[in-house]
Formats: structure tokens, C-alpha cells, sequence
């Protein structure tokens, strides 16, 4: 049955890319919940629409739509993270391994990497997570954003900017 | 290059997404200037960062059975649930089934005149290869084939000898085609047969349609009120250049 076959195919070459669709939904969407549903339903889309693949990159392929789905979620709830100047206190660990100092500068690094590019307007921060998460190119992200190439540029430019200046601030702050 | 058009491209330098050219610049400005070396490195141990920072989120394994689950019922009742039932839906669904299957019957009937046409043709041709019926007037006469077809039919047909380009006229014959009698000449290239069914057609052009069935290729086109169509095991691009020779 021609079906089957194509749910085979389907599973072979999109669902592989299951862990790069659900980074990008849930740094776009700011929660567990709201990624996977919009996975699911990515994925459902891009079931449907599966007869328009013509092969090649089938994670970028998906990323679009998963993307896309994001984006219009989004638009349709407005529901954008309230600005707060300052991140939360990262946890500490029980487990602090050989060099403390240093286990502990890397925790509170991390964490404010992650609230800074948590709070790029999500024009920004898709352009980031692409680049810096899933390693796509350019390209392929033009492709999937449905940018221009110098507008890709453009945009992490001033994503990177930002994100420079975000954290150096939240480095301060938890110091002082 | 100035300083502003380099920190510009610093991030496609970091990135590798510069042209050979445009990296050997930067590369130049960089050894030379004193400050952009200074951003460069900070952008550069921005990405080192993030890239150390294990920022990746994986999707949980629940989620990924979950789709399964999903794909598997959407395949088996293909309408996509999930929305309520509405009367309105039900006329809205007759009315587009209505609408395709007019549109469905429409383009089913447009295809297949076009390919009955051609089954016709190829039937025509393959008769008169495997009967002894290929030719009615054997004549690699022009002058005499074309006056035979008079009183054959209601019309004359353009009769050419192409000899001298590889084409040699076999002669030509009556044939029922497309419910009507056509005239039907015969060439031969090399080993090969060629018919061209000629017959009147009120349009005046049309692009040359090339179609293959069953190994044999069929090239149709317009010409000075005539309809063409040429058949053969010959390939198509030979059966083109006799199709330009028989309309200059």
C-alpha cells in the first residue's frame, strides 16, 4: 500500500529531526507545553504536505514549518515574555565538582546566556537559535525564515549585539 | 575596508559564510586595525559560550510516540478530526464535491481526446508497418502523389520529396483518423518508416506537441490551416527537424 510506504518514508526522513523541531519551538514559544503541542502539530502539517518534499534537507524542510507554526502562534496569542532587568539567580548545584569557582561562573554564564537570548524579540532569537543551536547556514536559513540572505546577516548582527550587551549587564548584576 | 563595512560582516567572517575574497579582506583589516580585533573577539567567545553552554533543548521521549500515535490515525481516517461537525460543512462539502467532479469529468475528457488521438495514430501506423497496406501510391513522386489524393478527399494535402535532407518520400495512402479520412504520406530515414497524417484544422497555430507511446514517437503540429502528426520508431528530435522541413 502506497500509505504505508509513505509513512515509512515520512518516519525515515523527518522524524529524525524530531529533537531539532522541538529546540526551535521551544526557545520560539518560552515553554515545554506550548513545544510540544506545536511539534505535534508541525508535524501532522508536514505529514499532510509531505507530497510537496522534492527531497535534500528534510530538517530544514520541517524547521520551516515548524517555524512558521511558531510564528503564527505567536502572532495569534501576543504572548511575549514581560522584560525583567535582571535573571534569576541561577541554582546551585549540590555537586560541585573540582573547581568550584569556576563550576560556578560557567552556571551563572549559562543561565544568563539563556535569559538573554530568551528575551530577543523572536525575530532575533530564531535567526540565533538556528545559527548557534542547530548549526544551519545562512542559506538554509533564509530558506526556512523565509528571509533574505542579507537580512539573515543583517539580523544576527544585531541579534549577537544584543545578546553582548545583555549579558555583560546580567554578569554584572549578579556580581554586584 | 572600513571599520563599519568589517563589523558589519564580522559575524559572517565568524561564521565561515564569506566568499575567498571577501574573507582575505577581512583577514587583512584585521592584522592591521587596532580595534576591530577587539570585537571580533568578543562576538567569537559570545558563540564559544553559547556553544559550551549546552543550550540545546531535547525533545522529550514521550512526544516523539506521541506523533507516531497521531500520524498513524491521521493516515487511517484521512479527513483531519478535530473540528466539530457542522450542517453547514455537509453543504459545503456537496457543493465541492459537485464542483470537482464537474472539473474532474472536464479534464478527464480533455485528456484523454488528446490521448485517444494519439493511441489512434500509433495504431495507424503500426498497422500499416506489420499489414502489407503502407502505401496506396508508391511514388517518391511529389508531383505524383499529391494530384492522386485528389478526389480522395475533400481537401490537397501539401505534398514534399525531402530527399536530398535524409527524408525520402515512400509514397501515400488514405486513412481513417479522427473521424475522418486524412491523407497519409509515408517516409522513410534510414530504416525507419515515418507517417504524417495531414488533415484540415480551423486553428491556426499550435505548439508542437511531442508525445511516446508504446516506443513509438509522435510529434503533431500546425501548419497553414493543416494538422500534422508524425509517427515512427524514429526519436523525436529527427521527427522535429522533419516537422520544420515540412512547414518552410
Amino acid at each position: 500500500m502506497t500509505d504505508t510506504r509513505e509513512l515509512t518514508d515520512f518516519e525515515a526522513v523527518i522524524l529524525p529531526h524530531l529533537d531539532a523541531a522541538f529546540n526551535l519551538a521551544r526557545w520560539l514559544l518560552g515553554n515545554e507545553e506550548d513545544a510540544q503541542d506545536i511539534v505535534h502539530d508541525s508535524f501532522l502539517r508536514a505529514h499532510r504536505y509531505f507530497a510537496s518534499f522534492e527531497g535534500g534537507d528534510g530538517r530544514a524542510w520541517l524547521l520551516g514549518i515548524v517555524r512558521n507554526t511558531c510564528m503564527t502562534s505567536l502572532r495569534s496569542k501576543r504572548r511575549f515574555e514581560p522584560f525583567s532587568e535582571l535573571p534569576e539567580q541561577p541554582q546551585r548545584s549540590e555537586d560541585v565538582s573540582a573547581d568550584p569557582e569556576r563550576s560556578l561562573l560557567l552556571q551563572e554564564n549559562i543561565a544568563s546566556l539563556r535569559y538573554c537570548i530568551e528575551s530577543l524579540p523572536p525575530e532575533y532569537r530564531e535567526v540565533v537559535v538556528m545559527r548557534e543551536l542547530e548549526e544551519l547556514s545562512y542559506k538554509e536559513i533564509a530558506g526556512v525564515a523565509g528571509l533574505a540572505l542579507g537580512t539573515v546577516m543583517s539580523r544576527l548582527n544585531r541579534a549577537r549585539k544584543r545578546l553582548e550587551d545583555c549579558v555583560s549587564k546580567a554578569l554584572k548584576g549578579t556580581a554586584a | 575596508m572600513t571599520c563599519d563595512s568589517v563589523r558589519e560582516m564580522l559575524g559572517a567572517y565568524l561564521d565561515g559564510e564569506l566568499d575567498a575574497n571577501a574573507q582575505f579582506q577581512m583577514r587583512t583589516h584585521l592584522a592591521e586595525c587596532p580595534d576591530c580585533p577587539v570585537v571580533y573577539r568578543r562576538l567569537s567567545s559570545l558563540k564559544d559560550r553559547i556553544r559550551e553552554g549546552d543550550l540545546h533543548y531535547s525533545a522529550p521521549p514521550e512526544l516523539a510516540s506521541r506523533i507516531r500515535t497521531s500520524l498513524r490515525k491521521a493516515r487511517n481516517t484521512e479527513p483531519a478530526a478535530g473540528t466539530a461537525f457542522q450542517p453547514w460543512m455537509a453543504i459545503a462539502a456537496s457543493v465541492l464535491v459537485a464542483v470537482l467532479l464537474g472539473l474532474g469529468v472536464y479534464l478527464l475528457r480533455r485528456g484523454t481526446n488528446s490521448e485517444l488521438l494519439v493511441q489512434e495514430i500509433v495504431s495507424s501506423h503500426v498497422r500499416a508497418m506489420i499489414g502489407t497496406h503502407l502505401v496506396d501510391m508508391p511514388s517518391s513522386d511529389q508531383h505524383t502523389v499529391k494530384p492522386w489524393f485528389d478526389g480522395k478527399l475533400d481537401y490537397s494535402p501539401p505534398v514534399k520529396d525531402l530527399k536530398d535532407q535524409g527524408f525520402a518520400l515512400v509514397g501515400g495512402r488514405v486513412e481513417y483518423l479522427n473521424n475522418r479520412r486524412v491523407a497519409a504520406l509515408v517516409y522513410r530515414r534510414r530504416k525507419h518508416v515515418i507517417n504524417v497524417f495531414v488533415w484540415p484544422t480551423t486553428r491556426s497555430t499550435q505548439p508542437t506537441k511531442v508525445d511516446t507511446l508504446n516506443g513509438y514517437n509522435v510529434v503533431r503540429w500546425v501548419a497553414a490551416g493543416m494538422a500534422y502528426s508524425a509517427v515512427s520508431d524514429l526519436n523525436t528530435k529527427e521527427l522535429r527537424e522533419l516537422a520544420e522541413l515540412l512547414i518552410t
